[in-house]
């Protein structure tokens, strides 16, 4: 069983952020009325850069060598802790989220440092940005996780498939707001519209490809399927919630909810423009306030009877 | 140079001394006591060294030797310019043995003593450039905070003393468990009295005056130890006391979260890099302040575990803290020496120059980001940990309380992110922005071995938690009854799985590292992509202001800016500047208002001060006769006799 979990997490990890990109790039095709690129397009990419050469900026130092490395370390051991399409974890501990969130704050304090290495003012916008957006971000996701392991009293990442059995008729509200938060949050942590645009080539605009501005071939491969990866696991936890808990088929429903969210994203950044940069913050806060609805059902459900 | 030999003479003395029974007393749990037997006022005074006290010591003993170490090459350029450094030294020797003395001096008179002893050579250490006017300002600041923690302190200890009708700590807790609200007000005190030691807000003001202009080490041992005899005075009490009341439980981990956010927004708002960690210092107080109050929570629904999991998380915090802060304290002294600024804006680049300096202090930061694998992120964990057992506590309030802190230390977490990542990031990398950076070289061989030595702790303490978890649990038995506690064994476990993820990772890492060295790839190196731009403009980099200002500006109300804008005018313009100074919003709506009320008060009693001798002899005569009432009056009061 354990074998099993481990095998197919990572088979999960590494094809699932690539095919993510793919579908998420073949729906805004498909909006566009466009036949697009292939779904496997992304991992083309990916096998073609790390093929390629290094271009490296001499302002640089060792820290921008180490980055693209550790960012993409700490990623995929944070994907050791959630459930993946197998429903469980690799390593499932109590407390696992804040495991999990401090891994990710690892690789985004490299991947901040690495930006300003190139001493570039441009990677330093899209740094001060991307700084900024988590720490907004980021309490959210704790009052969230939070008020769903009060719930059930139970710390690990299981508690999220055990909304409805807790918390009774509050739970299909709370389901609601703790998924639409978390996909606020894919949005938001995997750069897509209208926070950031992953496609744009004007570097005042973006936040996160501005910052891998002067990668190049092995090092943005990693990169970019850290990225992907970072998207693929709080689409997981989407995933884990939705799932009724100890499904037969939970890796069909996972990659169908996988599926979905990709179209959505996809559907989302067709139909929207990217906000303003002054704007963005009001965005991430609907986040916040989604997670206090959150908060409050479960307070609610927990202390009003 | 002779000073500096006996220094080290005394300090490895103490160690020889102390560190065999703190050792002791911190493995078996059992107290080492020393009475010194006097017949004057101090009866009886009793030297402690139980666990709590042991752990304390053992942080000054080793942080104290590695700032000894560290001194050596910091006050080179001092000394070569003719300036003197033994009283320094001297007053070094004072506050190490005198901090040795708080956290083992159980006699209420006597630690009062040493307290105050501990204050003034502290006092002296800040104002050794004292040729400097803001240095000397700072100082008198940094005094007359100690002094009015030390008035809330004597008014405790007073207070305990007479009830009590000893100064034996071991007799006050009787005093404290016999009445519950006496116990609340006599805390209250105490914490007051502590808190403005430990940096608490709103007693925080003397701490970032004060650390900036001390020399480097001073900073460290003030901010990674001395500030920490707070924190110790405050579990002193909590030990004697037992079972807080709720009140005050709230009240500690409400007041820890505010002095955590608080401490760190302004961390990052600050160009020089000591201020900057001064700050920093006082978001960590606050952390472990979290720790106690989730403690303390636990302690209050009776919940064993949850209280388990704060006070050892507070105590994780504590020596995590010291290790650390002191790395980055000593950095930065390393970068001030070299360059001889403070002003982040001004640096750059470093990491070429200096990459020792800058390598250790990026662990530093990590460390301090509490991001795995360093020791950071274990006494944090440990702390969120308590706070999320302590959710399922079946009270509304609490809940409220204990989620806002549980988001509260999440948001602290990613604003130490921007911060660390900026003063980083800005000190060290990208191009260099002013000519201070021109003749730089890594410092001493003295200064990389002590901020190595607390590096390679970090990373020790981070690795292998759970080696340290199992010799920490002897403090926290002071603090709480550990009889027949279920579950410690789970967060031993947990922190054991989290060490070898984080080992793993560093596995990765070098797998990666391996991969990509021996993939044959040519590397090609050319100018950091410029957008078009086809020139470097070192100048026109992101500074660490622009680097703060999107997240300063979301929380705009919470700083008073002051704009200093020369914008430049006409077709030519000559002359154009930009300064920014943030300053704390306590110190410009609370304490310079009471200041001003301060003197406009006083100034009434001007007259009084007339010069005139006879005037003088007047009020002689005047405070005699008050002073010979009173006492006829407290005579009969007490019921006369003699």
């Amino acid at each position: 069983m354990k074998g099993f979990i481990i095998l197919s997490n990572i088979i999960a990890v590494m094809l699932l952020p690539f095919l993510m990109t793919g579908i998420i790039r073949k729906t805004k095709a498909f909006w566009g009325g466009r036949y697009g690129a292939s779904i496997f397009q992304p991992l083309y990419d990916f096998i073609k850069l790390i093929k390629k050469d290094f271009v490296v900026s001499n302002t640089t130092s060792a820290v921008f060598r180490l980055t693209p490395l550790i960012s993409f370390a700490a990623v995929i051991t944070a994907a050791l802790f959630i459930p993946l399409i197998s429903g469980n974890a690799i390593i499932d501990i109590s407390a696992g989220l804040i495991v999990f969130a401090y891994l990710l704050a690892l690789g985004k304090f490299f991947s901040c440092i690495g930006a300003m290495d190139t001493g570039s003012s441009f990677e330093g916008m899209g740094t001060s940005r991307e700084a900024c957006f988590t720490s907004i971000v980021e309490p959210a996701f704790f009052i969230i996780m939070g008020s769903v392991m009060a719930l059930s009293g139970n710390y690990t990442f299981e508690s999220l498939s055990k909304i409805t059995e807790n918390a009774g008729s509050y739970g299909v509200l709370i389901i609601i707001f703790a998924v639409l938060a978390l996909f606020l949050m894919v949005l938001i942590e995997g750069c897509r519209v209208p926070v950031d645009d992953p496609a744009t080539h004007l570097e005042l605009t973006m936040i996160h490809e501005v910052m891998i501005l002067d990668n190049s071939g092995f090092d943005l491969a990693l990169i970019s399927w850290a990225a992907g990866i970072k998207m693929l696991l709080i689409t997981s936890l989407i995933a884990k919630i939705i799932i009724p808990a100890g499904s037969p088929l939970y890796a069909l429903y996972y990659l169908a909810v996988v599926l979905l969210v990709s179209v959505i994203i996809g559907t989302v950044e067709s139909s929207m423009a990217r906000i303003r940069m002054s704007h963005v913050f009001e965005f991430i806060f609907i986040m916040s306030s989604f997670a206090l609805i959150v908060m409050s059902l479960t307070a609610a459900r927990v202390f009003g009877g | 140079m002779i000073l500096y030999i006996l220094s080290i003479i005394t300090v490895l003395a103490a160690w020889f001394f102390l560190m065999p029974k703190a050792v002791t007393a911190l493995f078996t749990g059992y107290p080492i006591v020393k009475t010194l037997y006097t017949d004057g006022i101090f009866k009886d005074i009793q030297f402690v060294l139980d666990p709590l006290s042991a752990f304390f010591t053992i942080i000054i003993l080793v942080m104290g030797l590695l700032a000894l170490i560290y001194s050596k090459g910091y006050l080179k350029p001092y000394t070569e310019k003719g300036k003197s450094v033994t009283s320094h030294y001297i007053f070094f020797l004072a506050l190490f043995i005198s901090m040795i003395g708080v956290v083992t001096c159980q006699n209420a008179l006597f630690f009062l003593i040493i307290w105050e002893i501990m204050s003034l050579s502290s006092f002296f250490l800040v104002i050794f450039e004292n040729d400097k006017k803001e240095v000397l300002n700072a100082g008198v600041k940094y005094l007359i905070f100690m002094h009015i923690s030390v008035l809330f302190l004597i008014i405790a200890f007073a207070i305990l003393s007479i009830k009590a009708g000893s100064y034996d700590f071991s007799t006050f807790a009787q005093v404290l468990k016999e009445n519950n609200t006496f116990a609340d007000v006599i805390f209250m005190l105490f914490f007051i009295g502590f808190g403005i030691k430990a940096g608490f807000v709103p007693f925080h003001n003397w701490l970032p005056e004060a650390h900036p202009v001390a020399p480097s080490h001073i900073s460290a041992i003030m901010s990674g130890v001395m500030i920490k005899t707070g924190i110790y005075g405050i579990l002193r009490i909590l030990s004697l006391t037992g079972t807080p009341s709720k009140f005050i439980a709230y009240f500690v981990l409400i007041i820890s979260v505010i002095s955590a956010i608080y401490g760190i927004l302004y961390a990052i708002s600050q160009p020089d890099i000591k201020k900057m960690l001064a700050y920093s210092s006082i978001e960590n107080i606050g952390i472990i302040g979290i720790g106690l109050g989730v403690g303390m929570l636990g302690l209050v629904h009776n919940q064993p575990i949850v209280a388990f999991l704060g006070f050892i998380g507070c105590i994780f915090h504590i020596l995590n803290h010291s290790i650390f802060k002191n790395l980055l304290f000593f950095g930065a002294g390393a970068v001030y020496l070299k360059t001889h600024t403070k002003n982040m804006e001004l640096l750059g680049g470093l990491i070429k120059k200096m990459p020792k300096t800058g390598a250790l202090f990026l662990i530093g930061a990590l460390a301090i980001c509490a991001l795995p694998p360093f020791n950071g992120f274990i006494g944090e964990f440990l702390i969120y940990f308590g706070m999320l057992k302590g959710l399922s506590i079946n009270s509304f309030f609490n809940f409220l309380i204990l989620i806002s802190a549980f988001s509260g230390l999440a948001f602290v977490g990613t604003m130490a992110l921007l911060c660390f990542t900026k003063a980083f990031s800005v000190t060290f990398l990208g191009h260099e922005r002013s000519e201070k950076t021109e003749n730089t070289s890594e410092v001493s061989k003295t200064m990389i071995i002590s901020m190595g030595i607390l590096a390679s702790f970090a990373l020790l303490i981070g690795i292998f938690p759970e080696l340290f978890f199992e010799i920490l649990i002897m403090p926290v038995e002071t603090l709480m009854d550990l009889n027949g506690i279920t579950g410690v064994e789970e967060p031993l476990a947990i922190i054991q799985i989290i060490a070898m993820s984080a080992l793993l990772m560093l596995f990765i890492v070098t797998l990666l590292m391996y991969i990509k060295r021996y993939s044959n790839k040519k590397t090609e190196t050319a100018p950091t992509w410029g957008c078009g731009y086809d020139r470097e403009l070192p100048h026109a980099q992101y500074t660490g202001s622009s680097y703060a200002s999107p997240f300063l500006s979301m929380l705009k109300p919470l700083f008073k800016k002051i704009f200093d804008i020369e914008k430049p005018r006409k077709l030519f313009p000559k002359s154009a500047h930009f300064s920014l100074k943030i300053e704390d919003i306590e110190e410009a709506y609370v304490i310079n208002p009471l200041l001003k009320f301060d003197e406009w008060f006083l100034s009434k009693f001007e007259k009084l001060q007339n010069g005139n001798l006879q005037d003088y002899l007047k009020y002689g005569l005047i405070f005699l006769i008050i002073a010979i009432i009173g006492s006829f009056f407290s005579w009969s009061f007490t019921g006369g006799g003699f």
